[in-house]
């Protein structure tokens, strides 16, 4: 009988990721800020898209460049820039959730070699049912915030 | 027999409402709130890796100072690209009396070389200094900058520094006039560079 459920549970799961996130999830743009000679992290950025009835979370990311990946955002109270880790990134159904400099971003830390302009970073998105998705992420200069809110 | 109950009670108010008169102090800040005068700013003296470098060396310039760290791994190089951008709207006359300061808010990591690395990256008008961390502290201290160490496991060397992400505007008298936001785009950094360049 335990078995049976733990099948059951199994194939449930397996059902899950069949019919995953990752298939719901569209991701624009994104892109890895090349980071200075002498910085050990930067970020990348890109908007994520779900076309999905259900609210999304990303749970975690990876990528091969860089030895510790993690979800950030930034909080600013009264002019000063808080970077904090966050356990998952949420995008809600037929919503999107925006990843950009000083809000949320996919944070590579302890790069282990120094990047080029130009260079494609895999990038490993993980959801919260287990399904996952990876994207090419190049590697740009930092630009200036553009002056309206999305750029094309 | 009412109304001498009425009247106790009216008796018994009164001297309520005169004990509150006399000993009820009301808890809200009797002291004034501190006074948000603006920040003082004021010339310092920082190295960089080409050696000491002076705010007052810059008089005659319009000084950008900004205050962030080499690890910083996103808010300062928004703010250092659009400043960077925005001296690049600049002509060459017009860059030529401006100057831009780097200080680390993270002297324990950042050495001068480091920092002339960091900074040059964005735009090689902009010089990285630093120096002691009291030195560092009291010319935040000056321009009303805060800075804190957080600790962040997986950060290079364990901690990441939460910092003012304004960058500050000192005149070419040398005085503390302004400041630009953070992320704002490099067309406004250019204007406001501009409009103190033509002040007499």
């Amino acid at each position: 009988m335990k078995q049976l459920s733990l099948l059951a549970a199994g194939l449930l799961f397996s059902a899950g990721v069949l019919a995953g996130a990752a298939d719901n999830v569209t991701v624009q743009e994104p892109y890895v800020r090349l980071a200075p000679p002498s910085a050990p992290a930067t970020g990348a950025f890109m908007v994520l898209k779900n076309a999905g009835d259900k609210d999304v979370k990303v749970v975690k990311a990876d990528n091969p460049a860089s030895r510790v990946t993690e979800l950030h955002t930034h909080i600013n109270e009264g002019g000063v820039m808080k970077m904090r880790p966050v356990p998952a990134i949420e995008i809600k159904a037929k919503g999107e959730a925006v990843l950009k400099p000083g809000s949320l971003h996919v944070m590579l830390i302890d790069l282990k070699a120094p990047m080029k302009e130009g260079d494609a970073v895999p990038i490993t998105l993980t959801f919260d049912d287990g399904s996952s998705k990876t994207v090419d992420a190049k590697v740009v200069r930092p630009v200036a915030a553009p002056a309206m809110e999305h750029k094309h | 027999m009412s109304q001498r109950i009425l009247l106790t009670i009216a008796i018994l108010l009164a001297a309520l409402l005169l004990g509150l008169a006399f000993f009820w102090q009301p808890t809200l800040p009797e002291r004034p709130l501190p006074v948000a005068a603006a920040p003082a700013g004021g010339d310092f003296t920082l190295q960089a890796a080409g050696g000491p470098v002076a705010l007052q060396d810059f008089r005659g310039k319009v000084v950008l100072v900004y205050f962030g760290y080499t690890y910083c791994p996103d808010i300062c190089p928004t703010s250092l690209a659009a400043t960077a951008e925005g001296l690049k709207l600049l002509t060459p006359e017009e860059l030529a009396r401006v100057a831009v300061i780097f200080v680390s808010v993270d002297p324990e990591r950042d050495t001068p070389a480091r920092l002339k690395e960091y900074a040059e990256f964005f735009h090689p008008a902009i010089v990285g200094v630093t120096g002691t961390p009291e030195e560092v502290a009291a010319i935040a201290r000056r321009y009303g900058v805060f800075y804190a160490r957080q600790p962040v496991e997986t950060a290079g060397g364990g901690y990441v520094v939460d910092h003012t992400a304004d960058t500050y505007i000192v005149a070419a008298d040398g005085r503390l006039d302004g400041k630009i936001a953070h992320a704002s785009p490099a067309d406004q950094v250019a204007a406001e560079i501009r409009k103190r360049l033509t002040k007499p």
